[in-house]
């Protein structure tokens, strides 16, 4: 059991430059909560925080209602995954992974159980008697959960571990991350700048930007309801496109386009009424119709997909992306017209979505 | 065999032979104690100068030996073991030539006739030799015993998996 609270998490660093701005979150028990974020918008400072290795300047940490706020990192149990591995390389993989067992002052057969056990849950059991250079980058991450898992402590923390992979060995070292935590069921605080990661492995993800906390939700919620420009840019690729368009006479009417609108929407924007909002349409809600012409300068095939870029309105001064089903092959200067399927709004001084209230 | 001492054995795949490979180091420790402290700088004589230099040669060449020994135990190589017996057999017939040949020789210094080497420092060098030979056996019998255990639980394991 490791249910984590962060209340009114600050962060100020001596020259006064603050990295985090009250930062609330619940971690339940065996939940893997993804921060994701640009870099330096403070996810790896507040994982830090949480590791003790950054002092809280403000705010509450608790671990199974406890407060921790002031306990040093070595008393917290917790163990945390680093980007370079963090691995001594004149050990040999069993005595990395026994190490922080030996400096506990742990039995020997005890710490060799938890080592084996661990290797045989990593596929590591062949590679215990090398030395870390002798193994894939993949590998000795690997052998850095392993050296988290030895000490069963109460929640993991992942510091961009993946970072330093290639993108092949990203995606199964993902997939291992995910099974790891299905089997452990430990609760896990994980951070990274790659959304795909946040979106595949998350029970929740926490989006932050400028050391604030922008959107708390499922990978669904994120990625389907965003809270905010940000958030709606930041999660999806290619990234949602936008235009500022005015609201008038149920249709959306934008710099060289309209865009009608069904009853639901107009109902949305009742509010809006002749000012100006922003339209977003993720890239994935762009099908071949009749509505809107695109001019065509890039056409690239995925395989299953093909993603179409180009200008779109009568002046043709509106760049879109889309991404068509199936494998085209349109040419730069092709003339198409597209329709949006779902559309997102928001206001375009707060920038926050605009949802229908619940009446 | 109990669990217990079945994961103290399968630990040995893992872990390095250590105590064989310190033991072994202490050794040179003692070796170096011996030969720091049997030479005299009051002794100018020719036959004494080539007994010294070729102890000097000597002492390079054990200890190189040993480290060796000690490298090659640390990862439960057998025939290091019998290296590591055969230099402390050395280490035992040593005492019998230096420092017991300096220990009878006597020698005219100041117009006085006196030993070589004086009762005191003839049973420390002795020490110093005896305790380098048995630090050598102990560590050649520890290796034997732990890789004998290991090879034989490594062909158990084999013998399974087949």
């Amino acid at each position: 059991m490791a249910e984590l609270s962060l209340q009114h998490i600050d962060k100020i660093y001596d020259n006064n430059v603050q990295a985090v701005f009250d930062f609330n979150l619940d971690v339940k028990d065996g939940e893997l909560i993804v921060l994701v974020g640009p870099s330096g918008c403070g996810k790896s400072t507040t994982l830090r925080m949480v590791a003790g290795l950054e002092d809280i300047s403000r705010g509450t940490l608790t671990l199974d209602g406890r407060n921790i706020t002031q306990t040093p990192a070595k008393d917290r149990d917790m163990a945390m995954v680093f980007q370079n591995y963090a691995l001594y390389g004149h050990m040999t993989i069993y005595e990395n992974m026994a190490f922080s067992l030996t400096l506990r002052g742990e039995d020997p057969n005890v710490i060799h159980k938890k080592v084996l056990a661990a290797a045989e849950i990593l596929g590591l059991t062949n590679q215990l008697n090398k030395k870390p250079a002798q193994l894939s980058g993949g590998q000795r991450q690997r052998v850095a959960m392993g050296c988290s898992i030895v000490r069963s402590p109460k929640v993991f923390l992942f510091d961009e571990p993946l970072s330093n992979l290639d993108a092949k060995l990203r995606g199964a070292t993902r997939r291992e991350i995910l099974l790891l935590h299905k089997r452990l069921q430990a609760t896990m605080l994980y951070v990274t700048h790659d959304q795909t990661e946040a979106l595949t492995l998350a029970d929740r993800i926490v989006c932050m930007s400028m050391g604030r906390v922008q959107q708390i939700g499922t990978p669904l919620e994120l990625y389907d309801t965003p809270n905010n420009l940000f958030v709606a840019g930041f999660i999806g690729l290619p990234p949602m496109n936008f235009y500022d368009v005015t609201f008038e006479e149920g249709r959306l009417r934008g710099n060289g386009f309209e865009v009608s609108l069904i009853d639901e929407e107009k109902a949305t924007l009742a509010d809006y009424l002749h000012k100006e909002i922003t339209l977003g349409v993720r890239p994935e809600d762009i099908d071949v119709g009749s509505d809107l012409p695109v001019k065509v300068f890039s056409n690239e095939n995925l395989g299953m997909n093909t993603l179409v870029h180009g200008h779109m309105g009568e002046a043709l001064n509106n760049r879109i992306s889309a991404k068509l089903r199936g494998w085209t092959s349109y040419h730069s200067g092709d003339l198409i017209r597209v329709d949006f399927k779902k559309k997102h709004f928001f206001d375009k001084e707060t920038t926050n979505a605009i949802r229908k209230e619940a009446r | 065999m109990n669990d217990e001492r079945l994961i103290k054995l399968d630990r040995l795949r893992y872990t390095k032979n250590t105590t064989s490979s310190r033991l072994a180091i202490l050794a040179i420790l003692f070796d170096v104690l011996f030969f720091v402290s049997i030479y005299k700088s009051d002794v100018g004589t020719y036959y004494y100068n080539i007994l010294i230099g070729a102890s000097i040669i000597y002492n390079l060449v054990f200890m190189l030996a040993v480290f060796l020994g000690s490298e090659g135990v640390k990862n439960y190589k057998q025939g290091y073991s019998w290296l590591l017996v055969a230099l402390g057999v050395i280490q035992i017939v040593r005492i019998f030539i230096l420092p017991a040949g300096a220990h009878a020789a006597t020698v005219r210094a100041g117009g006085v006739q006196t030993q070589v080497m004086g009762d005191a420092q003839y049973i420390r060098v002795i020490v110093y030799l005896a305790v380098s030979a048995v630090c050598l056996f102990v560590s050649a019998a520890v290796n034997l015993r732990k890789s004998r255990a290991l090879n034989a639980h490594v062909a158990s394991l084999n013998g399974r998996q087949a």
